[in-house]
């Protein structure tokens, strides 16, 4: 154990200045401190992980993807963990650091297109779904005529900007704040987009849910 | 210029409504509006549904278990 600092004396000062004379080492306790540090902070991250994934799967198309996206998210986290102030929100943290390897990774390619379709309303869905029963049914039970691929392929045919911002405040239950910081847009494009969002993936889902059934 | 429809500005006021970020006046309007009519009450009954069934349906696929393996080996050794 009394040799364990050391590890991370080495580790910390990869890639760092040559230390000069008049530097001093980090005496012994400091390196002990920081290495406490650093495990609580993997600990912390990895306890998390299950909610990062569940955000993660749905921002990128795939589970392959998806696995992807979290190593090279953790594998960033654990090597940059000196920049996350304590006492500040990990899980937001963890996924700045995934929508922006996300960004980086192949969306360039995806752009979202500069023309939109143009969605229906926040009724479209229901109207399609009403329409499409024998009419006799319990109004409370209209959502059970869509199926769970129903929302899953919907969400993923959601253009990603739009995307981004319902999967995070509707799935990730992070707030309009929380968003706004981890896609790194103002609050307001945070609220249109989410507004956008969810009818565009309500749209989605009548299709798949109706298809091409008139109502 | 079109007549005011009723319906349709419940309509646009019902992600606002249920996200509650309305002025209090603007939900008194919308709840007394909900109240007097079925036709956007209906609505507004499937979309809370709907809010809950989006939610469920996305967390059926849990993580991986090799991932969370692969995760953890990503730490750094002490």
């Amino acid at each position: 154990m009394c040799g364990q600092p050391y590890v991370y004396a080495e580790k910390a000062l990869v890639g760092w200045p040559e230390v000069s004379e008049t530097t001093r080492e980090p005496d012994a306790r400091q390196l002990a401190t920081e290495a406490r540090d650093r495990v609580r902070f993997e600990e912390d991250a990895l306890a998390l992980s299950d909610q990062v994934y569940r955000v993660a799967r749905h921002l990128v198309g795939s589970r392959e993807e998806a696995e992807d996206l979290m190593q090279e998210t953790y594998a960033r986290a654990f090597r940059s963990w000196r920049s996350f102030t304590p006492g500040t929100n990990l899980r937001a943290w963890l996924l700045r650091i995934l929508t922006n390897l996300n960004i980086d990774r192949g969306r360039k390619q995806q752009r979202t297109p500069d023309t939109q379709p143009l969605e229906e309303g926040d009724y479209f869905l229901y109207n399609k779904l009403e329409a499409s029963g024998d009419g006799a049914s319990d109004e409370d039970r209209v959502v059970e005529r869509l199926s769970q691929n129903d929302v899953v392929g919907a969400l993923s045919e959601v253009p990603h900007d739009f995307r981004d911002v319902v999967v995070l405040v509707d799935i990730g239950d992070f707030t309009y704040a929380d968003a706004a910081q981890i896609l790194d847009i103002p609050i307001g494009t945070v609220m249109s987009r989410l507004h956008r969002g969810r009818r565009i993936l309500k749209q989605a889902m009548a299709e798949s849910a109706v298809g091409g059934e008139e109502a | 210029m079109t007549a005011y429809d009723p319906c349709a500005h419940c309509e646009e006021m019902m992600q606002p409504y249920m996200d509650r970020t309305i002025t209090d006046a603007e939900r008194a309007e919308a709840e007394q509006h909900l109240d007097g009519c079925t036709y956007c009450r209906k609505r507004y009954r499937f979309e809370e549904k709907l809010r809950q069934f989006v939610r469920q349906a996305v967390q059926q696929e849990p993580m991986p278990v090799e991932l969370k393996t692969k995760l953890a080996g990503l730490r750094t050794p002490l």
